[in-house]
This record gives structure tokens, C-alpha cells and sequence, in this order.
């Protein structure tokens, strides 16, 4: 899916990132660990093709993207990634479906696929019904779920989630997980960071990032069906 | 674009005060140009169609004038008519006029005064005495208020004064409004003729031309022919009198007043623009986090300009739309007050959506851009 070779990244004379080299499979499971101000939000900027100023190799699908326009860059975003945050950035004032058909409004798609789309995630995640709530009027696993729905209505190879849990109590956690762990089952590769371990465990792979340098790249023992 | 639109709509609807502030101007600005544009093609049109009604089409005005304001005698004799009825085109020849009265001097004992006088009319509404249709050489005279006081400072009824060496006994007084044109008094109709009416010169020679025949060329050919042959050539000048003069003049005033009104509508529709960028701005800086969220679920640069542009353009046409509905009203109210009917044009409605529309592109164009141009880790960043 991806090749990260000797990736640093500075701010001034701070280092952030420095000699990141990484591989994720088609269909990988891979968990970012590490505490804060290490390096993770910036690596997965890099990653998900949000930040363009970089040293090193980034390859996606065997492809460099680091001389592509801004357009062609948009484009790629909506069509191949997904994405979901910590806390949650959905419109406020848009309701579940309007939030959820955003990234469609910028892809080429037909209007009645569009919607056929937007329904099925609504499905998926488990919202049916909230279809008309807006954001304020949902709990936060509520609104987690919309985001993941959103991030995965335009079907991408690649989802990257930054702290997709940061934000929620552990049993909503679990919930928000097993999402993850069905879309992964069902060939979406996942990039997540986070800095609980026990969600880092329903990753296949886990590495750790300390001080803009990645650790302990190896296969996760606990491979949980 | 639906989508964009409704986008648009959306983020408008949630600050209805704040951007219903900043349409103001937009309202004002484009209500003064729905109001002069009417007004304009309104007088345009009653101007054209007048024209019709008093029909020019057949007939040119020669105007003799008097060279010296001492001598006003002069003006085109019979002869002069006739000479000019010569001319080839021309089918019929009428004198007239443009003086409505004759001047004379009035007196009572050594009170002296200089009046204007005219033979009675039909109709007349008097204030002391009874009016009657006086037959013949009759010396009776109606006399104006304003004559009366100063003549005979009261009882005026049944005096006798003297109008240029002819005693006349006044019949009754009328009184002169003050938005009415009247002279200061009346006498009989044959009276008038036998004494005064050689006062009034022709002045105007009224040409009626046959079908087909150049009014411009006759125009020149009549007043050539009368500075050569005209028997008052010496004392007076003759041109073409165009019956546009009054018009014209009024259209001047009209343009003053019509440039006066588009300099405020440009100044309102200046401060509108700078309004809505300033509003655009503030939006661009509220929705970094929506900007954001759209940059990485797959929008472009200028998708975002798009989206802010389009919002200005239709802040600024809601604000047109307003304003050509309040427009409208004050057409209406105008329309009381003039002495022709102000018309709103399609012309005048494509051109207030084209100028809103210019006014949401133009101040929308800097905040949208910085929308477009935000660093994308910075925007996501917000909260």
C-alpha cells in the first residue's frame, strides 16, 4: 500500500521527524503508539498527503505524489483516503447525512449513487434514523461513527485515523474498534494512532514513535479475529 | 453547483442579522439605480411618444427674434408668408404668436403702471363684480387684484381708468393664483382687436410641409429665404425653433439629478462591497475548521474559492433582489409626483443582478482566495 523511506520533517531548527522508514501491506491493520508531541499527527499528515514539506521518500501504490498539483492531491484524497480524528471534526451545523455526503459533494460520482452510498455507510456504522440529528444532538460515539462513515463513503483503499478513540470512554471505544476491525476484514487498510495500547491491540501491527523516531517495527502478536 | 448553492444559502441563513447588515447597502444602492433608471426611461419614453402627440411630423417652426430688447416690433407679415409658402414642399403656411398679451400703460389720476392685456375669455372667475361676454367696442375692463390695490387701494368696482389714452370703467376683479399665469387685465374682444392686438407680433411662422418632403431642408431653405427677403430682416433674426428646446433642458436637469443619484448609488454600492468583504472575511476565519474538514475529504483549492465566491455573489444578489423590490415601492411612491410615469425596464432589472453580482465577485474575490490559499495542517488544526 505504502513505502516511507528516511522521511524527516523540521520546523525551524526543531526536528520532528527524522530517518522514518515504513512499509504497510494492502489490507494492514497498523497502530502508531506514542505520546504526545512525538511525532504521530505529523507523520500521519504526511501519510494521509495533508502535509507536502518533507525530506525523504514517500511512495502510495508505488507512487510519489510529492511534485503533483494541489488538485490532482485533492483528488487523490477523496477517492483513495479517509480519514477520522479525535474529536470527531464534523460540521456542526450540518446534519448526520449532510456531514456524511461531503467528501461526494467533490467526487465525480452520479447523484442517485451518491445517495445509494451515503445510505449503506449509515448502515454500516449503525445510524440509521439519525439520518436528520445534527452533530450537538448525538453522543460522542454517535458522532465517531459519523465520522467513520464519512471517511469511508467514497470507499478508499486507505483509511488514517488520528486518536479515533482520544475522545471517548472505553466501551464506546470498543464499539468504535470493532467498526474498524470489520472494515479492515473487509480489505480496507488502516493506519491509526493512538496512545492506549489497548486499542493499539486491535491492530495488526503496532509500531512506536518517540521523539520523531520510529521503534520496534513487528508484527503484533495479537492477531484478534 | 446545487450543491454549493445550497451551501451558500445555508451559511447566509445562520447570520440572517449580521448579513441582512451587510445587504443594506447592496439594498440601497441598487433601489437608487432601479429608481433612476426607471425615472430615465420613463421621461424617454413619455418624451417619444409626446412628440407623436404633438405632432411634429409635418411641421417645422421658424422663430424671428429681435435683435435689440428696445425694439420688439417686427416679426412675419402676411408678405413674408406668402413668400415662404413658395418654397417647394411646403403645403400650407400659419403665423402665431409666442407672446400671449399685449403690453400697455395704465393710469388713474397720477398712479402709473406698466400691465400686460389680453381680450377676455370665456370663463372667468371673479372675486368682485359680474363677468358677462361684453359685445363690441365695449369699454369695460376686468382687472387683476394685485392691479386693483394699487390702482385704488379699494372699491375698485365701476372706476374709470385710462389704458393707453382710453378710458374704461373695470367690471369686475379676478384674483391671480399663484401657480397660475394670467395678464393684469382683460378687455373686449373687438376692443382688443382694434387696439391692441397689432402688439402682438407673429413671431413664429409655423410651415407645414407635404408628405415626403425633407422637414431639415425646408427648415434651412425658409430661414435662408427670409434673411434674403424677410421684411423684418434688419430688426430680428430668423432660425429653426426646435421643439425639443424645452426638453432638452429638462433632460439636462434630469441628467444632473440622474448623476447625482448614481454618484450616492456607486458610493453606497462602494461601502456595500467593502461591507461584504469585511463580512466575508470574518466568515472565511469562522469556518477554518469547515475548510479544513473539505480540504481533506477530497476538495480543491478552488472548490473553497468557488464556495466563498459563490456565497458573497448571492449575499449580494438576495441584497439586489431586496433592493429592487424596495426599488419598486419607491417607483410607485415617485410615480405620485412626476408629470410622466417612471417604468422599470427589463434592461434596468438584468443590469441591478449584473451590478450585485459584480459587487459579490469583486470584494468577494480577496477573502475567498485567502479561504483557498489556507496552509491545510494549519486548518485542521482548528476547533
Amino acid at each position: 500500500m505504502l513505502k516511507v523511506t528516511d522521511v524527516g520533517k523540521t520546523y525551524g531548527k526543531f526536528t520532528a521527524l527524522e530517518n522514518i522508514n515504513l512499509e504497510v501491506a494492502d489490507g494492514e491493520f497498523l497502530a502508531i503508539m506514542g505520546p504526545s508531541g512525538s511525532g504521530k499527527s505529523t507523520l500521519i499528515n504526511i501519510l494521509g498527503l495533508l502535509d507536502q514539506s518533507y525530506t525523504g521518500e514517500y511512495l502510495l501504490e508505488n507512487k510519489s505524489y510529492k511534485d503533483v498539483n494541489d488538485n490532482q492531491l485533492s483528488q487523490i484524497r477523496g477517492d483513495e483516503l479517509g480519514f477520522v480524528f479525535q474529536n470527531f471534526k464534523l460540521l456542526t451545523t450540518y446534519n448526520v447525512y449532510e456531514n456524511i455526503e461531503v467528501p461526494l459533494i467533490y467526487s465525480k460520482k452520479e447523484q442517485n449513487k451518491k445517495r445509494q452510498l451515503v445510505a449503506d455507510v449509515i448502515d454500516k456504522v449503525g445510524l440509521k434514523g439519525k439520518e436528520k440529528n445534527i452533530p450537538s444532538e448525538l453522543s460522542g460515539g454517535q458522532q465517531q461513527r459519523v465520522a467513520i462513515a464519512r471517511a469511508i463513503v467514497n470507499r478508499p483503499k486507505l483509511i488514517i485515523a488520528d486518536e479515533p478513540t482520544g475522545a471517548l470512554d472505553s466501551k464506546t471505544s470498543k464499539e468504535i474498534m470493532d467498526i474498524f476491525t470489520k472494515l479492515n476484514q473487509a480489505g480496507t487498510t488502516i493506519i491509526m494512532v493512538t496512545h492506549d495500547s489497548e486499542v493499539a491491540e486491535y491492530a495488526m501491527r503496532t509500531v512506536y514513535i518517540r521523539d520523531g523516531r520510529l521503534y520496534n517495527d513487528e508484527k503484533s502478536v495479537k492477531n484478534h479475529d | 453547483m446545487t450543491d454549493k448553492l445550497m451551501i451558500a444559502l445555508k451559511s447566509i441563513g445562520k447570520n440572517k442579522n449580521r448579513n441582512f447588515l451587510t445587504m443594506l447597502g447592496i439594498i440601497i444602492g441598487i433601489a437608487s439605480v432601479i429608481c433612476i433608471l426607471a425615472i430615465g426611461d420613463g421621461f424617454t419614453h413619455t418624451m417619444i411618444k409626446g412628440m407623436g402627440n404633438h405632432n411634429m411630423r409635418n411641421k417645422v417652426i421658424i422663430q424671428w427674434e429681435p435683435t435689440s430688447d428696445y425694439n420688439t416690433d417686427g416679426g412675419f407679415t402676411q408678405n413674408d408668408a406668402s413668400a415662404l409658402a413658395g418654397i417647394p414642399g411646403v403645403d400650407h403656411v400659419k403665423l402665431t404668436s409666442s407672446v400671449a398679451e399685449a403690453g400697455a400703460k395704465a393710469q388713474y389720476k397720477t398712479k402709473n403702471f406698466s400691465i400686460g392685456l389680453n381680450k377676455q375669455p370665456k370663463h372667468l372667475k371673479l372675486v368682485k363684480g359680474t363677468y358677462f361676454t361684453m359685445t363690441g367696442a365695449s369699454n369695460g375692463v376686468y382687472i387683476s387684484e394685485d392691479l386693483a390695490h394699487k390702482l385704488f387701494k379699494e372699491n375698485a368696482i365701476n372706476r374709470l381708468i385710462s389704458i393707453d389714452g382710453t378710458i374704461y370703467e373695470v367690471q369686475g376683479i379676478y384674483h391671480i393664483g399663484s401657480m397660475e399665469y394670467r395678464p393684469d387685465a382683460y378687455v373686449a374682444k373687438t376692443t382688443f382687436k382694434q387696439l391692441f392686438a397689432n402688439q402682438i407680433i407673429k413671431d413664429q411662422a409655423k410651415i407645414y410641409v407635404n408628405d415626403g418632403a425633407s422637414k431639415k431642408q425646408i427648415g434651412k431653405a425658409a430661414v435662408k429665404r427670409m434673411k434674403q427677403m424677410g421684411e423684418e430682416k434688419k430688426t430680428g433674426k430668423y432660425s429653426v425653433s426646435n421643439p425639443d428646446q424645452i426638453s432638452k433642458q429638462f433632460t439636462r436637469i434630469l441628467n444632473d439629478v440622474t448623476y447625482f443619484i448614481a454618484f450616492i448609488a456607486g458610493i453606497s454600492l462602494l461601502i456595500a462591497g467593502i461591507g461584504v468583504m469585511n463580512v466575508m472575511y470574518i466568515t472565511v476565519s469562522e469556518r477554518r475548521k469547515e475548510i479544513g474538514i473539505r480540504r481533506a475529504f477530497g476538495a480543491t483549492s478552488s472548490d473553497i474559492r468557488n464556495q466563498f465566491l459563490i456565497e458573497s455573489v448571492v449575499l449580494c444578489v438576495i441584497g439586489g433582489i431586496i433592493g429592487m423590490i424596495l426599488g419598486y415601492i419607491l417607483v410607485s411612491i415617485i410615480n405620485a409626483f412626476l408629470p410622466f410615469k417612471a417604468v422599470i425596464t427589463p434592461y434596468a432589472i438584468i443590469l441591478s443582478l449584473s451590478v450585485s453580482t459584480a459587487v459579490g465577485l469583486i470584494f468577494g474575490f480577496i477573502p475567498s482566495n485567502k479561504a483557498a490559499k489556507s496552509e491545510l495542517v494549519g486548518l485542521l488544526k482548528e476547533e
